[in-house]
């Protein structure tokens, strides 16, 4: 099955599949592609019989750029807000913001809730900056400043609560652990800016990267010297990589060149691509895995558009 | 705050995919990028005449190569490859160079080639290994240039050709030109004066006798221990370790009072041409990644090089058409570049490629060139590497060139940046 839904006016940025609700999808767009005016956050439900269902609609003073869900209360969300605030939401509430906090200096860029340690979560902004938040606290609780450039991507180990690691327009990786003030490890991933990154959920030691540079990479963080693999494919930046929660050989990605695609890093030989989703008619912002209906993918574009599909090469069975 | 938004997504579009070419980018650092090591050379020493005129080829080979492994530290079995560029010896000199290696102290393992693309072929190593590592069949090779001309030099280096072809076809008859003959077809054609020659020969060493007073050539020269035989035929032991071609107070007045060598008519002297000589030079390449998993050193990196035919009655143009293919390559312009090292094969082409290219004189052989130091024809290419990178680390400057003209008609050029 193939629903869409329109978010009129305004252009996607980041989507989140809910942890807690089989068919709940949060969206964070901005009008006029991010670049200057409001920002609005969807809640929608995509297992309506008429497609994809509005449950609630939030209005901000600044673009939005990122998304997290909540891990331990099933209806609170946070955003990253163009306007260098993280509002904490609840969709049981109308209109406001239950929380906000407002230290980053400029566009705030993600945000991830901790998968395991699920009383705390990481921000990155173009600031360069990176804070470590317990929604509890009206402060952040660490900063780490080492990237020399905008922090772009944030995510939590799921395997280890006190490690995450970032990604910069620096050409750096970093893996941090909440113990240490310093990062723990490098890596010199990309030779251009590192807009995403994710980690395998099957594989301890393995992330993966999306870059400026078209390519998306593989990395053992045991043997950081080179990737693993590199997949070639995508025509222009790399905005957003996705590792499946379900398949520890698949990663979908989403880039300036319109795609989505699926990768199956397992597969023999060079062709790793196994899925390209060219419905999209501008620039596509957001992928993610549903976490209860296997192989079902969502992304949002600057067409204004959220796709909700399983790509054939995901049927289950398929691989 | 929108412009800034606009700006910094508008710079994810324009990048360039780095991962499908081979192009590595000036000014940012890849664990994939080739990086230099090290790049050593021995003394450059007039042959026939000079302290070298007892040592065969291998035997300076081998001592560029011991250095790299001494004052690197590298353990010599994890070098797989080293390629060779030499011009004149028989037989392409490769059991002598598999020879030289053994004897340096590297183990049966390490693989040797020689490669022979004339004045160039030096370069050709270098780009040979560098190459062989970023498509990763090698992860650590040498790229290395040896010449004794002392040794070599001579007709017999030449052998036969078949007259069927040169008969045939003329370029290809050109190829057979002595090289002082191109050197006054390129003054003659592009109207290259003697004057001209002769001024920018007395630079040359005037720079270098300058560079060589103040120990510039220091960094680069690796002292080379080896025996001579005295006027009475008695072997005495000798470490050499300065170049010998070099003569202070050379004046382009000197200089016109030579006469020409080629051509009674003609503009190409003795004076003004690079000198016959003995020299090696090594280079130590791998990725970024490999040698800062071995601890070692970063002189600097590879970007990009270019090789290209030309007319070969003119070879000596070549530089003027290999220079800007590289630059383009690198994506950058003539004046991105902070210093040339453009050999001087003669002043005729080297003066009419600088004034071809537009290339500040300044920026072109800082410490010298040929016409002063020598032209050992097979190392010269590897020699311009060190040459390049310890003086753009002395001026603190970063984006170099180095580039040759190759006999039969090729020029070859490659950038580097320091880091």
């Amino acid at each position: 099955m193939f629903v869409k839904f329109r978010t009129e006016g305004y252009n996607g940025y980041d989507l989140q599949w809910s942890p807690f609700f089989e068919s709940k999808l949060a969206v964070a767009t901005s009008a006029n592609f991010g670049l200057v005016g409001n920002g609005r956050l969807f809640i929608l439900n995509a297992g309506g019989p008429a497609g994809i269902d509005v449950e609630r609609v939030y209005d901000t003073q600044d673009g939005l750029f990122d998304i997290t869900w909540s891990e331990v209360n099933e209806n609170q969300l946070v955003t990253a807000n163009g306007d260098g605030s993280i509002k904490l939401w609840d969709a049981t509430l109308a209109d406001f913001p239950i929380q906000n906090w407002h230290e980053h200096t400029r566009e705030v860029f993600s945000v991830h809730w901790n998968l395991v340690n699920k009383d705390t979560f990481v921000s990155g902004s173009w600031d360069h900056s990176i804070k470590l938040w317990n929604p509890q606290h009206p402060r952040s609780i660490q900063t780490y400043k080492e990237h020399g450039h905008c922090v772009y991507s944030t995510q939590w180990s799921p395997h280890t609560g006190t490690i995450f690691a970032s990604a910069s327009g620096d050409h750096l990786v970093k893996i941090w652990d909440t113990k240490a003030p310093r990062s723990v490890q490098t890596l010199r991933a990309h030779a251009n800016e590192i807009l995403s990154l994710d980690w395998n959920k099957y594989a301890d030691n393995t992330i993966v990267t999306g870059s400026v540079d078209h390519t998306i990479k593989v990395w053992d963080l045991r043997r950081p010297d080179r990737e693993v693999i590199c997949l070639r494919g995508h025509e222009y930046a790399v905005r957003k990589v996705k590792c499946s929660p379900h398949q520890g050989n698949i990663v979908a990605s989403a880039g300036y060149d319109m795609s989505v695609r699926v990768w199956d890093v397992a597969a023999p030989g060079e062709m790793k691509m196994v899925e390209l989703h060219d419905l999209h008619t501008e620039f596509v912002f957001g992928v993610d895995f549903n976490l209860y209906v296997e192989g079902q993918l969502a992304t949002c574009a600057w067409d204004e558009m959220v796709h909700v599909f399983v790509p054939p090469a995901l049927m289950p069975g398929r691989r | 705050m929108a412009s800034q938004r606009l700006e910094l997504i508008s710079s994810h579009l324009t990048a360039q995919p780095t991962a499908s070419s081979n192009v590595t980018r000036i000014g940012a650092k890849s664990p994939d990028d080739i990086v230099i090591v090290s790049a050593l050379r021995t003394p450059i020493i007039r042959a026939r005449k000079g302290p070298f005129k007892d040592t065969l080829p291998e035997e300076l080979l081998a001592a560029v190569l011991k250095a790299t492994i001494e004052k690197t530290g590298i353990k010599p079995e994890l070098v797989q490859d080293i390629a060779v560029g030499n011009v004149l010896p028989p037989g392409g000199g490769a059991s002598a160079a598999r020879m030289a290696a053994l004897y340096a102290g590297f183990p049966e393992s390490t693989a040797i080639n020689t490669v022979n693309r004339q004045c160039s072929s030096g370069l050709q190593a270098t780009v040979q290994i560098v190459t062989a590592i970023q498509t990763g069949l090698i992860d650590i090779g040498i790229g290395a240039g040896v010449e004794s001309m002392t040794t070599n030099y001579g007709a017999a280096a030449l052998g036969n050709t078949s007259e069927k072809i040169a008969s045939a076809n003329q370029a290809a008859a050109d190829c057979l030109l002595p090289m002082g003959i191109t050197s006054e077809n390129v003054a003659a054609d592009f109207g290259i004066t003697r004057d001209k020659q002769d001024t920018f020969s007395a630079r040359s060493h005037h720079l270098a006798s300058a560079a060589q007073k103040a120990g510039l050539f220091n960094a680069e020269i690796i002292p080379v221990t080896t025996t001579v035989l005295d006027k009475d035929g008695k072997e005495v032991t000798v470490t050499v370790d300065k170049d010998d071609g070099i003569r202070e107070g050379v004046t382009s007045q000197s200089l016109s009072k030579l006469k020409p060598a080629f051509s009674a008519t003609g503009t190409t002297t003795a004076g003004n041409a690079s000198q016959v000589s003995d020299g090696a030079a090594a280079v130590l390449l791998m990725k970024r990644a490999t040698a800062e998993r071995l601890g070692l050193p970063i002189q600097g990196k590879y970007i990009t090089s270019a090789v290209v035919g030309v007319p070969p009655k003119i070879m000596g143009v070549g530089p003027a058409y290999a220079i800007p293919i590289a630059l383009a390559k690198a994506n950058i312009k003539v004046s991105d570049v902070d210093i040339f090292e453009i050999n001087e094969a003669f002043a005729s082409q080297a003066v009419y490629c600088v004034e071809k290219l537009g290339i500040d004189i300044n920026k072109v052989n800082p410490k010298g060139g040929a016409i002063a130091l020598g032209h050992p024809l097979g190392a010269t290419g590897a020699r311009q590497i060190a040459t390049l990178l310890t003086e753009l680390k002395r001026q603190n400057k970063r984006v170099g060139v180095t580039s040759m003209c190759i006999g039969s008609g090729m020029g070859m050029a490659a950038v580097f940046e320091r880091e």
